[in-house]
Formats: structure tokens, sequence, C-alpha cells
């Protein structure tokens, strides 16, 4: 979508346990979610 | 570009409200997420630019990620915060940008928007702002910021190809959007997708 949206040199960074020993850790882990850092640039 | 949404984004904004809502008065509530200093340490923000805040300003903090981790900040860049919640983000890149940057936080909240402001009185910092606005209606002019940061707050909105576009027309050529967000590795089934309640946990 991002790149749809018109950005380039997108990169994600590693997957961030973000829900981990926290409430939603169970839902989390039923659908694999995790957080990771977006990097792109808007082309010159 | 209209894109067959699963949920209707108005009921989605009025749910998301309440539950920081929560947030911002209740900062010590239970939550499915975490919050706080545990959550900043837990995401590697910068302990030395995170201890000289109080309480105030990170205690309402729910980001998902760090969006600082994939590219520093430079000093005299503006920044624009799509989510800015109660500002801690917002108080971050203001930091990083000093006196010569800007930062302008955007959020539909009212607690949270009260919260961030007072904070930022409170800490002297005369570089942010913040401003009422949706994420796919950005109150920034075109080509204002050279960086676009959002925390855990893309995923919450219904119509992501409006926000991405909101991006796009703010950034200047050539700027730069780091954000950090939540993905899911399995597929969420079709009747989960419409269960607005399911998306804000």
């Amino acid at each position: 979508m991002l790149k749809e949206s018109g950005f380039e040199n997108i990169t994600i960074g590693p997957a961030v346990d973000t829900f981990g020993g926290a409430i939603g850790e169970q839902s989390a882990r039923a659908f694999d979610v995790f957080a990771y850092a977006f990097l792109a640039t808007k082309p010159t | 570009m209209t894109e067959n949404l699963s949920v209707d984004p108005e009921a989605l904004r009025a749910d998301v409200r309440d539950k920081y809502r929560d947030v911002a008065t209740n900062p010590h509530g239970t939550f499915h997420f975490h919050t706080g200093r545990t959550l900043t340490a837990l995401l590697g923000y910068d302990p030395v630019v995170i201890e000289a805040f109080p309480d105030r300003a990170v205690e309402s903090f729910a980001g998902v990620g760090n969006p600082f981790s994939s590219r520093d900040l430079q000093s005299g860049e503006h920044v624009v915060d799509i989510g800015s919640g109660a500002g801690f983000d917002s108080f971050v890149a203001a930091t990083a940008v000093g006196d010569s940057g800007r930062v302008v936080g955007i959020d539909m909240t009212p607690e949270m928007l009260a919260k961030s402001r007072a904070s930022a009185l409170a800490m002297e910092m005369s570089n942010v702002e913040f401003r009422d606005g949706l994420a796919e209606a950005v109150p920034v002019d075109d080509g204002w910021a050279d960086v676009v940061i959002s925390n855990g707050v893309i995923n919450l909105c219904a119509d992501k190809r409006a926000v991405f576009a909101e991006i796009h027309r703010v950034l200047r050529p050539g700027g730069t959007l780091q954000f950090a967000d939540i993905a899911n590795g399995r597929p969420v089934p079709p009747e989960a997708l419409r269960d607005i309640d399911l998306w804000t946990g």
C-alpha cells in the first residue's frame, strides 16, 4: 500500500513483540501480531 | 481513491476516542497493551531523553513500536506526528529537532489534546504544537513536513489509503515517512474485520 501511495525506498525493521506480557498477548499470538518500524520516502 | 471499507469510519473513530480518552485520563488503568515508561523501555527509546520528561508526558504513551529506530531526526526538521496522543513521540521529536525545528502533533481525542498541550507548556517546549484533526484530513499545509511520524495509529484507521495519501500530501518532495505499527502474520476472518470492538482490543 505504501508503494501504491507513491512512496519509495521502503524498508521494514525487525518484528517487535509489543504485546508480550500484556493482557492482549493471547489475542496477538492468535493472529501473529507484531509491531514493525517502517521507513519510506516521497520521491523528489 | 475509494476503498471498500470493512467498518464504518466514524463508528470506529468513536470507539477509538473512548479507548484513548481512558488512556489519557486514567493512564494507570488496565489496558490490553503496555503503557508509559515500561513501554518506552520495552521499545528501546533513549533513556537519557525519556528520564528528563515529567511523568505526565510519558504515562499515557501507548505506541506499539519506536518510529525513531529506523532513522534519527535531524536538527531543524519539520515533523508531523499523526495521532500524537498525549504527545510523547512529539516531545521526543521536538527534543531531537531542537529550537530551529518544529513539530506538529495531530490528534482527534480532546482529552489527549488537552494533556499534550498542558505537558508542552509544563516542559516549556515552544517548538511543538498540537492540532485537532484526523489522520485522513491532516490540518497541515502541502509539503510543509520534512518528516512524518506515527506510532500505532494507522492500524486504527478504516481508510488507510486515505491516510497515506494525506501523509504524501504534507511531506515535501524527498521527505521521509517513519512510523511504527502492527501487522498480523495470519489472516483475520472477515467477520472479525467487521467487529469494531476487535479493532481496539
